[in-house]
């Protein structure tokens, strides 16, 4: 038995003529979850979105939500609900007929209506203003309506479409931290899709990464971002420098590749590679150390500093390598200015084998 | 100029507004005239000077015989209208929905509409007065009339329904079916609620302009003239100001009916607003 | 249901309304162009004489070239006044409200009859109208201008007076679309109000142009009645001929100088339509 509101994608499969914008995806999202789907726009996510809400139909493949096919069913009967991205409230229906649309929908008498859509203002705070129009409404209030409206019937899965990209940077932050307490409480599935990596990073526990079509990696949060997938997923999800690499020594479990620069790099693998193979791997920014002397010839680098920017936390120095990819070192923010650097300075870099990743994945793209 | 937020009124805007003032008297100053010698005294003429004040020509429309059958012409240009305008809201209102999207005939459809707005009415209706002749039928003001003034305000109601649903977000439908509305459901409770103002400026040209409509129905509505028809001929043999009294009491009406139609918008935008 | 299927019932109406009332009786009136008339009657026989007579009788093409002439200078003035109008309303009327009013005024006569508006110049174009009494009594004429009415002037006065509105509403239209920020954005770059206006304004405007060209030239080469009246049948337009021939029941040849008409009507609409893509401008 399925819990409730959990999502089965089977080779879920989506064509527009000769564009395949979802191309046979399978995915379990558990009941309960809190998943995030991210990716470039035109990925596939907004289209894999829309069929779980039933705003598509598939061109092949299945969708079963707390175990029941609803592949054909109708939009608004499969326990579903969603937020759009512009909200989309209704413009003629003040705010408590617009949470009570559905309840309207569904033939329940005035009063109960009105009453249970007041309850719900007052969950996003807004019974103040139940006889007010959508247009009276700043940006952030609408959000909260649209999320009411989307709540009212109880459903099992909240779907998200770009739900805080309308809003401000600040308001932001601040009803990303609303989302997700709600869904703590709700105990509902949310799925959210979304553009903004640490968004998805902040929100999930389970990240979806998309590229044309398909699912690239999907995990948790921490798993993406620590041990990506692919170059792509590397590249996209940020915070990791991208290397390629000619295997000098491969042991079992363990290999040394050699960049284009002669730096070595040495970590640990879970793929058996030959020796003369190309390899991709990362290297996590905020790991890497500027030391005065390297204290071995392998896990370091020497490089030409190319560009400094001073991000607040941290500062950003970019190296000058062989490589296609910028080699990028977070440096803490005390140590740096304790020994500025300038462009053109010379610098050797160190980091452990642990903060090394093998990338096995294919998918090599930019990530825009 | 452009951004008079900042800058002064300058001499370009004084001489503009001198030219669009003299506009406005040139576009209503005529029918301003008639509307005054529509009320010409008994021994007056068709131009001024005023000979005394009366409503003579007025009672004289309704007294006298020598004006034919305004009455009935009247009649049947009201029904026309009626009739016009409801087939003409429906019929722009779903059409103007499929245009939302560009499919199989959506071309043919639009162009015919284009080329029924610029052909010269007298030739639509010299083909529908000629259609009817061959198939046998004898032009009538409710059939072949009707299909006259409907070539003329249907292309009117689907551009007007283009401009309206350019402003028409169709994720409101979505969020509809996405609360589990049916189709109709939508159309009941989303889409006509919001289009409405829209369907009120649609109706308002359907009537008007079917009640105004002349040269197409003109060899299209068989033995039985409609009001424009009848006021075309009364212009060649009367010679009284009886014809501004026509005038005055025909455009008095549809004055009537664009304050009320803009009325309905106005109260359904406050209502939205409120 | 499929999409394209609920597109066609939608559209069904629309269609088959034009079909029946525009598309059928067009073509019937090209197929009657074929028709023999024997002087009595005509009757379905194929024959190219209609068409001989049309095009041999250089009244035709002088009946051609007096309502082109109409139309040319009937829509420059328009595009004048229309573009000055709405240039005005857009640019220089702050007040959103005050410039919805505004357009509305320009808008009104729209709803009201053609007949009547054009009746409405008799009392002041007459030997004794209000034109004349004027200029009489400031002494700028001793006699009364007879130019006023019943000439082309007072057919291209009438045109004007009762047309231009089509070209306002378009144009209008277009311009109130413009994005200020392109307009500072033109002031930035050091243009004054002249280039502005010609290689801003003017560029951004051409859909609205193009639609109310397309209205004004099709009304002035559709109307018969105002150039018969208004000219006091002095002067002939190519549908007030062809009603003089329907009048006379020489409905063949009515109908030859229909298709002629048609022609000429669709070759200019197409042609603006080719140059802009109305339905797409219609669509943003």
């Amino acid at each position: 038995m399925s819990k409730p509101g959990e999502i089965l994608l089977d080779k879920v499969t989506k064509k527009f003529g000769a564009i395949t914008a979802v191309d046979s995806v399978d995915q379990v999202i558990e009941g309960g979850s809190y998943c995030c789907m991210i990716g470039p726009s035109g990925c596939g996510k907004s289209t894999l979105l829309r069929m779980i809400a039933g705003h598509e139909t598939l061109s092949s493949g299945r969708i079963l939500i707390g175990g029941n096919d609803v592949t054909t069913m109708r939009t608004g009967e499969r326990g579903t609900a969603l937020m759009f991205q512009d909200y989309a409230l209704f413009p003629h229906l003040n705010l408590a007929n617009n949470v009570g649309f559905s309840l309207k929908i569904h033939g329940v008498g005035k009063a109960e209506r009105q009453e249970r859509a007041l309850e719900m203002l007052e969950r996003v705070q807004l019974a103040q203003f139940a006889n007010r129009m959508p247009s009276e409404l700043s940006g952030g209030q609408r959000q909260r309506v649209a999320l009411a409206r989307a709540l009212i019937m109880n459903p099992q899965v909240l779907l998200l479409d770009e739900p805080l990209s309308a809003l401000d940077e600040f308001l932001r932050l601040k009803m990303r931290v609303e989302l997700k307490r709600l869904q703590d409480d709700l105990g509902i599935t949310f799925i959210h899709v979304t553009h903004t990596q640490p968004e998805a990073i902040a929100l999930a526990d389970k990240v979806i990464v998309m590229d044309h079509g398909i699912i690239e990696q999907a995990a948790h949060p921490r798993v993406i971002y620590d041990q990506p997938h692919s170059p792509y997923i590397a590249r996209f999800m940020g915070g990791q420098n991208v290397v390629t690499g000619t295997v000098i020594k491969a042991g079992s479990e363990r290999i040394v590749a050699e960049a284009a620069d002669g730096a070595k790099f040495d970590f640990a693998t879970k793929r058996e590679v030959a020796v003369g193979e190309a390899i991709r791997f990362s290297v996590r920014r905020d790991k890497i150390h500027v030391v005065p002397r390297a204290e071995q010839d392998i896990n370091a680098m020497q490089g030409e500093v190319a560009n400094v920017e001073y991000q607040g936390t941290f500062v950003k120095v970019g190296l000058n390598t062989r490589q296609d990819d910028e080699f990028i070192i977070y440096m803490d923010d005390r140590a740096y200015f304790e020994n500025p650097l300038n462009v053109g300075d010379s610098v050797i870099s160190e980091w452990l084998a642990e903060d090394v990743c093998h990338l096995l994945g294919e998918n090599n793209s930019s990530g825009d | 100029m452009a951004h008079g937020s900042k800058s002064g009124r300058g001499l370009t805007f004084y001489l503009l507004t001198i030219f669009f003032v003299l506009f406005i008297l040139f576009l209503y100053g005529p029918m301003i005239a008639i509307f005054i010698l529509s009320f010409q005294g008994e021994t007056g003429g068709m131009t001024f000077p005023m000979r005394g004040v009366s409503t003579h020509w007025f009672n004289d429309l309704f007294a006298s015989t020598r004006y034919g059958d305004l009455a009935g012409s009247f009649k049947r240009s009201i029904m026309l209208g009626a009739i016009a305008m409801l087939i003409t809201v429906v019929v722009s209102f779903f059409a103007g929905l499929a245009f939302r999207r560009r499919f199989f005939g959506s071309g043919p459809v639009f162009y015919l509409a284009i080329i029924s707005l610029v052909m010269p009415g007298i030739l639509v209706s010299l083909g529908i007065g000629q259609m009817f002749q061959t198939m046998g039928i004898r032009p009538h003001w409710l059939v072949s009339g009707l299909g006259a003034h409907l070539s003329w305000t249907l292309p009117f109601g689907l551009l007007i329904m283009f401009a309206v649903l350019n402003r028409f977000d169709s994720s409101w439908e979505e969020a509809a079916r996405d609360a589990g509305a049916s189709p109709i459901g939508v159309l009941r409770y989303v889409t006509l609620p919001i289009l409405y103002p829209g369907l009120i400026a649609v109706a308002l040209f359907g009537l008007t302009l079917s009640y105004d409509e002349f040269p197409r129905s003109l060899l299209a509505v068989g033995t039985k003239n409609t009001l424009p028809i009848h006021i075309a001929t009364l212009t060649s043999n009367v010679t009284t100001p009886a014809l501004y009294a026509i005038g005055t009491l025909t455009t008095a009406l549809s004055l009537g009916l664009i304050v009320l139609a803009f009325g309905a918008i106005g109260a359904s935008q406050r209502r939205h607003k409120k | 249901m499929n999409k394209t299927i609920i597109s066609w019932l939608q559209v069904l109406p629309m269609a088959t309304i034009l079909i029946a009332f525009v598309g059928i009786p067009l073509a019937t009136v090209v197929s009657l162009s074929f028709w023999t008339f024997d002087g009595l009657e005509y009757y379905p026989d194929f024959t190219f004489e209609n068409y001989t007579k049309v095009f041999s009788s250089w009244v035709t093409w002088k009946i051609f070239f007096n309502t082109i002439r109409y139309a040319v200078i009937t829509w420059a003035i328009a595009l004048v006044i229309g573009f000055t109008v709405s240039y005005y309303l857009v640019f220089h009327v702050r007040n959103l409200k005050i410039q919805i009013a505004l357009f509305l005024l320009c808008t009104i006569p729209f709803w009201t009859s053609t007949v009547i508006r054009m009746i409405s110049w008799i009392p002041f174009l007459g030997r004794e109208g209000l034109f004349n009494n004027a200029l009489m009594s400031a002494g700028f004429v001793d006699q009364p201008l007879e130019f006023l009415l019943f000439s082309d002037f007072a057919v291209i006065l009438t045109y004007v007076n009762l047309f231009t509105l089509f070209m306002i509403v378009p144009i209008f239209n277009a311009m109130v679309k413009i994005n200020p920020n392109v307009i500072e954005a033109a002031l930035d770059a050091g243009a004054s109000q002249i280039q502005i206006l010609w290689n801003v304004i003017i560029p951004l405007t051409r859909t609205g142009i193009a639609l109310g060209t397309i209205f004004v030239m099709t009304l002035v080469m559709g109307d018969f009645f105002i150039v018969r009246v208004m000219s006091g049948g002095q002067s002939t337009s190519v549908v007030s001929a062809m009603k003089n021939n329907i009048d006379q029941l020489f409905y063949p040849q009515a109908a030859a100088m229909a298709v002629l008409l048609i022609a000429v009507v669709v070759f200019m609409v197409s042609a603006i339509l080719r140059v802009v893509d109305v339905r797409a401008e219609l669509a943003k």
